[in-house]
């Protein structure tokens, strides 16, 4: 975390010296840097300086993860995140889920099953899925309900979206070649 | 997805807007508004009941970067709005009844200067008693909430002679139910986006029905409707919570008060604190029945906490009036719900309104008859069901009542002739439970309810549908797609649905009562049937085919016996252009419902039911009280299904939000506050909470639905806590007679049960009695 500057001129018509530390990070592969007040949130930030919107807030209090997003690869709640705290790290949030127009495996499989109604959760739950799927690459739905719990659906009931996320599971390149043994 | 023998209706089509939802791209309420747009707070009542002797704004006003600070006075049409009545202000003037009242609106350059100035405001408040329960609100020196008293309603059934028939009954039972408050959770929280074009308020905001909205807003706000535009954003749920009025006030208000763009975003506790909530309701349920367990009278009285305004609250209760013997026939019936305002939440709309609480009460007491009579729980719903050409406790007759089949399909399916109760363990109680349900679909009893829909061949050759019913993650626009390209032979993924927009959108109702497949859904079969027609005009002098031998099917006209005698519509529509052809047409769908009688009688209080049976098992640690449900099966009688898939998503999610209703969810309020405004303390059911669903769809066609369709919105939820309740009591020997059944209010009940078989073997009152 960069240290606190005093000098730096006020921005933009609301002279905001408030936004005092400058933050630098990368964000869905390419570089940010800007500067933030030391409480606003990375979920603010995200949306509302970067005008990227497509990750949502719901709670506010870490508790539905909505607002996931990955920092250097691990789920976060982005609404419980400072974001000086992200200084330096890599950020990926559902705007950088896709390869241009080619979805990827869950976002294709969150389609095809019917897993997203309203649509809400899907951006924070698409990304629980991802992380989850490294670290479970061939999950039983059980499973699938143990590693995504922290992620509320208010629509669908939860049954399609296990399903997306063990089909996606099935269409996606394992790492480890072959499916686990579960004998 | 095309080829001529591809049927858009019945398919499982990709919802056409789930591709914005995966990549974020789609724009909800709070994603709208850019840099300049300034910012609306809202100061809401600290009290529960207070007069308002004063309001001071001048400190408020004095912070720099506030640019309005906005009292009643400031509000220029009748400051009243309400869906039934208009007793709820848009900003309080004098008069606080819930802890959630407006009593003053701030508009300032950011987020943070508008919510520093509300605490700069001054409210002279005198603290008026507040009445906090129902027993409070009834008691002959309660306060009074409002002009008409603490009575909002009262609403009867009575048919033959109960009283009589409970008396001469072979056996009886009686019991108390209690439900609790619930709040719709919908993930999207109010936000959105009002501005100015020209003369026009224009506003960015998600309801359930853009042109009501509209109305009541001209209203309030003395504004012409012509002066108004309302457009829906994509919306993250609604459940009911979007019918009243809301964040649309005070947006509206701040764009007409400063000409400037505004947003306005609630955080989760304001959300939880102004809005409606699910009627709590008191169910006092005494069921007889004859030797062979026929059902010969039921007397019901209810008294449900409407909250501090009306809401939607007098449509509620003549709900839970007209469904409180469910699907079964019962000849003797006597039922009086009171709707009653306390200083809480208003209660109003949600999934279920009414009936769903009221099946709580009709299946429990059905279950404790059953055991009155040493009966089967499935047994005695078979005999009582009522079977097709029966009637409803309103006196309608309902011409395809599937109950019993719903019922069969649901035993059959969990295995009710097999039940193991063998858990392995001394302290875990296997139980299942199984629900029958019936549900009026449409607001009914006469109320005007009709869809309307556009449906055109574009410039470009696409096929547009326009209506104004607003899509809310149920589908609806995908539906519609299928609708239209069924009749006019389009691949349904081609369609563009423009829908809920004022200015551009024909009205099409409200987003509610299950409705939308079947009047929204008749109202584009009528329109894009009539396209067909004028398509098939024109290229009937394209084609050597007799005008009866045409087909519109996979993007073409042909010939449906001969192939290759076929136009690619594209070719249609030209001709058709050049021809002076509109390319356009439009459906209106308004069947007719009757108004109750002064007993709450009516031959047609709905346009049709819906029936459906709900069976699960589910363990209970006796220790700890926790509830483990383990299946749960879900069959409903949906007429057809359009698309199988939304089907079977909204019966699962449904189900999802009865277990929360059945198990966890619940405001809980002291002396006026909730205490749990939030995530943390109030409990959604998450992934591991809910166990496999088996959504099973039954397709008996509706003589007036389109297709057959009927709908599915609300009934998964209704079958769901009775199912779970009777589970829960069939694993520990007695009744949990409140919802939620939480961990401390199974293990109370568990703790009871002697004392509570000791005063039944005494014959003390609230127990099973015999007559005779």
């Amino acid at each position: 975390m960069s240290p606190m500057s005093s000098s730096l001129p006020p921005r933009g018509s609301q002279a905001n010296d408030d936004e005092r530390l400058p933050l630098a990070f990368a964000l869905n592969g390419e570089a940010v840097d800007t500067r933030v007040h030391p409480l606003d949130t990375l979920l603010e930030v995200l949306r509302e300086k970067l005008r990227l919107t497509g990750t949502k807030g719901a709670c506010h209090e870490g508790e539905c993860g909505s607002c996931t997003v990955l920092v250097d690869g691990v789920p976060m709640n982005s609404c419980l995140i400072l974001a000086p705290q992200v200084h330096g790290a890599e950020i990926v949030t559902v705007e950088g889920l896709a390869d241009g127009e080619t979805l990827s495996a869950v976002q294709k499989a969150f389609i095809d099953c019917g897993a997203v109604q309203c649509g809400y959760c899907t951006p924070g739950l698409l990304i629980a899925a991802k992380s989850f799927l490294e670290t479970c690459p061939n999950p039983t739905p059980e499973e699938v309900r143990q590693g995504m719990e922290g992620n509320i659906c208010r629509c669908t009931g939860y049954m399609k979206v296990i399903d997306a996320v063990v089909e996606a599971a099935k269409a996606m390149p394992n790492p480890k070649g072959g499916r686990h043994d579960r004998a | 997805m095309t080829g001529p023998d591809f049927s858009p209706v019945g398919a499982s089509v990709r919802r056409n807007d789930a591709r914005g939802k995966v990549t974020g791209e789609t724009r909800y309420g709070g994603d709208l508004a850019g840099e300049d747009a300034l910012h609306v707070a809202v100061l809401r009542s600290e009290l529960p009941h207070a007069e308002i002797r004063g309001i001071d704004t001048a400190k408020a006003k004095a912070l720099p970067g506030v640019v309005a600070v906005l009292t009643a006075a400031d509000v220029p049409g009748t400051n009243r709005h309400g869906l039934i009545r208009r007793d709820q202000e848009l900003i309080a003037s004098r008069f606080v009844r819930y802890t959630g009242d407006a009593v003053a609106v701030v508009v300032a350059e950011t987020a943070k200067i508008a919510r520093r100035a509300l605490g700069l405001i001054d409210v002279d408040y005198f603290p008026l008693p507040g009445v906090f329960t129902l027993d409070e609100a009834l008691a002959p020196d309660a306060p009074q909430i409002h002009p008409i008293g603490n009575l909002l309603t009262r609403k009867p059934i009575l048919r033959g002679d109960a009283e009589t028939a409970m008396r001469e009954a072979f056996v009886t039972v009686e019991e108390t139910y209690l439900t609790q408050a619930v709040d719709h959770a919908f993930l999207d929280l109010e936000a959105g986006m009002a501005y100015m074009d020209g003369d026009v308020l224009t506003l960015h905001a998600s309801g359930q029905w853009v042109h009501e909205e509209r109305r009541l807003l001209s209203l309030a706000l003395g504004l012409p409707q012509e002066r108004m535009r309302i457009i829906q954003p994509a919306t993250g749920g609604a459940f009911g919570g979007r019918e009243d009025l809301g964040i649309q006030i005070y947006l509206a208000l701040a764009a007409l008060k400063t000409g400037r763009t505004v947003r306005q975003d609630y955080d989760r506790a304001e959300s939880m604190t102004a809005r409606h909530k699910r009627h709590p309701l008191r169910i006092r349920y005494q069921l007889g029945a004859d030797r062979e367990g026929n059902l010969v009278a039921a007397k019901v009285t209810v008294h449900a906490d409407t909250g501090a305004y009306a809401s939607t609250g007098d449509a509620v209760m003549r709900k839970s009036a007209s469904h409180a013997t469910g699907p079964y026939r019962v000849p003797n019936v006597q039922v009086d719900v009171f709707g009653v305002f306390t200083n809480l939440s208003p209660c109003g709309a949600m999934r279920g309104f009414g009936a769903a609480q009221m099946a709580v009460g009709y299946e429990l007491a059905l279950d404790k008859l059953a055991e009155a009579l040493g009966m089967d729980r499935l047994e005695i719903r078979r005999r009582n069901l009522i079977r097709n050409g029966e009637s409803v406790t309103t006196t309608q007759v309902i011409p395809v009542a599937t109950g019993l089949q719903c019922l069969e399909e649901a035993q059959r399916r969990i295995g009710w002739e097999r039940r193991d109760y063998e858990t392995g363990s001394p302290t875990l109680k296997r139980g299942y439970g199984i629900s029958t349900f019936c549900f009026g679909l449409g607001y009914g009893d006469g109320f005007p309810d009709a869809s309307r829909a556009r449906v055109r061949f574009a410039e470009d050759g696409v096929l547009e549908v326009y209506t104004g019913a607003v899509e809310v993650g149920q589908g609806l626009t995908t539906v519609m797609a299928q609708i239209a390209a069924q009749e006019c032979g389009v691949d349904p993924e081609s369609v563009r649905v423009i829908w809920a927009d004022t200015h551009r959108t024909p009205e099409s109702g409200s987003s509610s009562a299950t409705r939308q497949t079947y009047f929204t859904g008749s109202a584009v079969q009528i329109a894009a049937s009539e396209l067909r027609l004028q398509l098939m005009d024109i290229g009937a002098a394209m084609l050597p085919v007799h005008w009866d031998d045409l087909t519109l099917a996979g993007g073409e006209l042909r010939d449906r016996h001969e192939a290759s005698l076929s136009l690619p519509i594209a070719r249609v529509l030209e001709e058709g252009r050049r021809r002076g052809f509109s390319l356009e047409a439009s459906g209106i769908f308004k069947p007719p419902t009757l108004p109750s009688d002064p007993e709450g009688l009516s031959p047609r209080s709905f346009i049709t039911y819906l029936f459906g049976s709900h069976a699960c098992s589910l363990l209970v640690d006796v220790e700890t009280g926790e509830v483990k449900v383990e299946r749960i099966v879900a069959v409903h009688d949906v007429g057809k299904a359009l698309n199988p898939r939304l089907v079977t998503g909204q019966i699962e999610g449904g189900v999802t939000q009865g277990l929360g209703m059945a198990l966890m969810e619940e405001v809980i309020r002291r002396e006026g506050k909730i205490l749990n405004p939030g995530f943390t303390d109030y409990i959604l059911p998450t992934m591991v909470d809910v166990p496999p669903i088996e959504a099973v769809f039954l397709e008996n066609a509706d003589v007036g639905g389109p297709y057959g369709a009927r709908g599915i919105g609300e009934p998964p939820l209704i079958g769901t806590p009775p199912a779970i309740l009777s589970a829960i009591a069939d694993a520990i020997g007695t009744q949990v007679t409140e919802t939620p059944a939480t961990p401390e209010r199974v293990w109370r009940a568990i703790q009871e049960k002697p004392h509570r078989e000791r005063a039944r073997d005494l014959g003390m009152p609230a127990s099973v009695h015999s007559g005779e």
